[in-house]
């Protein structure tokens, strides 16, 4: 078939077939590239497990820091003995927060944030609570886990 | 014809690294038939951009040279503007 | 895609007109001996691959002799697509060196280093020198027992150089033997002092041939040549065989991923059967020509002396061969670049097969 008028010139066609081409297979190969400069995301837990006898018998009012992932995750227990587990990060920049028995309070320190016993952001920037997890003991094993979540422990 | 060659070539090629991957102790290729599967179909789909490419950039290179030779591609220095 | 908004922005504040302009004065004859003016192209773009797969992965390289080898055994066995830019950083360090070579033997050929361009020949040679260091101190981040003895002989090599050797070695070493000190200073020169001097050298190195124009062989430049514009003729040109080039590496890549070694061991014995890299062959075989004892003097350091001064000549080409500058044909020099080329080849494929 030969068409005597064409909307489009030899040219621009070409020009176009070239660039969305080249267009493709730059995308592709970077694509490739990007997964590998981005990592291998790791993935906050569910769950942890500890073991109950390093953590039941801390004093009252007082925290003991354990691994949450790679973030600091705190076992509290009150003055009236109850025991509780949060993530010990600020809501607001991600610092780390300490705990300061004489208040009764967790305090962060970047940015004069506070947190009353129960978590509830008080004074200062931190728009939310800290999360609190849920703690359950099933013999020697402490499971520390996300509100809602249920765990199957690995069949060991 | 040339692409079962091509073929040929590659399927000996594969054949010849897998047989020489096996005497390691460090795999540096994944081993999971379905991955090597993807990363075959990977490579031949990539030779075949590059190719589409080669061609594109030859036809352009041929339309590039015609218009070079009716002389058309230096513009005139003395067009009137319409200011 | 226009962009007229953009293109505006663009030439109200930029001569656009004029660089077009440049770009279409930079003509390139066309000759029978044309194909040697793609080799630097393709150094290059070798280069520029070397340069992105090389940044993406020191994110994940460790340069500390405890962990060396174990974070490259990760990056290949757990990282999404690890495995393929390690070995495409392998595979782009092996061509570029080749294509390397082949610039610098088909530039010694054709004669391309005569008056004016004796300063493009010596960037050239130098950063021919920065890319075999370049490849020698990649080799030995991997740290596992073949990279450890290649760089003990290597710089042990440099170290029977008379007088200034022993302060080569303790300076490449970073002490009296290699160590964990050695992988720290290799892996600088690696990832920071070489790539900041081959930026500065090919930045120079182009400039010089576009300030210079293309060489044309001598025996061609009496003749009318039919001239080519760079852009974009030549461009396209060279994009395919980038893209050629591109392909070969990927396939290589894919269908050849270099092992990885044993973590190195000092006190290990070496490994069986060693042999560097095959850049080094044709000093290496060199090398083993010499007896051990010559009159009384060391043979390797007079083995060593030799190399150096034959390395020092084909540096001082230009300078020696003062008729080619004339534009006076120079037999003797013919001579001399086909010696040295067969030698190279020569040595390399000894070393090779045996």
């Amino acid at each position: 078939m030969k068409i005597n008028y064409s909307l489009v010139t030899r040219r621009t066609f070409l020009n176009t077939l070239f660039g969305g081409w080249l267009a493709a297979f730059c995308g592709g190969t970077f694509y490739a590239l990007l997964k590998f400069a981005f990592p291998t995301l790791g993935k906050e837990p569910d769950f942890v497990v500890l073991k109950t006898a390093d953590f039941m018998d801390i004093p009252p009012n007082s925290v003991k820091p354990f691994a949450w992932g790679g973030q600091l995750g705190l076992f509290y227990k009150k003055q009236s003995g109850s025991t509780y587990a949060l993530k010990g990060v600020c809501t607001h920049m991600e610092c780390n927060v300490t705990y300061k028995p004489e208040d009764k309070k967790f305090y962060c320190a970047c940015h004069q944030g506070w947190f009353d016993e129960d978590g509830k952001n008080i004074a200062g920037p931190p728009p939310k609570p800290l999360e609190f997890f849920d703690v359950t003991t099933e013999g020697e094993k402490l499971i520390v886990a996300k509100k809602g979540i249920k765990v199957e422990l690995p069949k060991a | 014809m040339i692409r079962k060659i091509l073929f040929a070539c590659a399927f000996i090629l594969i054949n010849a690294a897998t047989l020489w991957a096996q005497q390691e102790t460090i795999e540096v290729f994944p081993s999971a038939p379905y991955d090597r599967h993807i990363i075959f179909q990977s490579l031949a789909l990539f030779w075949v951009a590059i190719i589409g490419l080669i061609i594109i950039i030859r036809m352009k290179l041929k339309e590039i040279e015609r218009i070079q030779k009716m002389g058309i591609d230096r513009e005139e220095k003395n067009i009137p503007l319409l200011d | 895609m226009s962009c007229q908004r953009l293109r505006n922005w663009i030439e109200e504040r930029y001569d656009v007109e004029g660089m077009k302009g440049l770009a279409k004065q930079k003509l390139v004859p066309v000759h029978q001996y044309e194909i040697w003016y793609y080799t630097g192209g393709i150094a290059m773009f070798l280069f520029i691959l070397q340069f992105i797969t090389g940044m993406v992965l020191s994110f994940y390289y460790i340069p500390y002799f405890e962990h060396a080898n174990k974070s490259v055994i990760e990056i290949v066995t757990k990282l999404n697509m690890g495995w393929f830019f390690r070995s495409l950083h392998h595979w782009g360090a092996q061509l570029a060196i080749t294509a390397l070579f082949i610039h610098v033997f088909s530039t010694l050929l054709l004669k391309s280093y005569r008056k004016p361009r004796e300063l493009l020949w010596i960037s050239g040679f130098i950063l021919l020198g920065i890319s075999i260091f370049f490849g020698l101190s990649g080799y030995l981040l991997l740290w596992d027992e073949r990279a450890f003895a290649a760089v003990r002989v290597a710089t042990g090599g440099a170290g029977n150089l008379p007088v200034i050797g022993g302060f080569i070695k303790a300076f490449l070493r970073g002490g009296i033997d290699v160590t964990g000190e050695t992988l720290t200073r290799f892996y600088a020169f690696h990832v920071s002092v070489l790539p900041l001097i081959t930026l500065f050298l090919i930045g120079m190195h182009i400039l010089l041939v576009q300030y210079h124009g293309m060489s044309v062989p001598m025996s061609l430049e009496k003749k009318p040549l039919k001239q080519i514009p760079f852009f974009p003729n030549l461009f396209y040109k060279d994009l395919i065989i980038w893209l050629l080039v591109l392909g070969v590496v990927v396939s290589l890549a894919t269908l050849l991923p270099p092992e990885i070694g044993k973590k190195a061991d000092p006190l290990a014995p070496a490994p069986e059967n060693i042999k560097p890299e095959w850049y080094f062959l044709f000093l290496f075989q060199t090398l083993k020509l010499f007896p051990g004892d010559i009159l009384g003097l060391n043979g390797e350091t007079i083995a060593i002396i030799l190399i150096s001064c034959g390395i020092l000549f084909f540096f001082l080409i230009p300078f020696f061969d003062r008729k080619s500058s004339r534009g006076e044909k120079s037999i003797l020099f013919t001579w001399i670049g086909v010696l040295y080329t067969l030698y190279f080849i020569i040595m390399t494929v000894i070393g090779y097969l045996t």
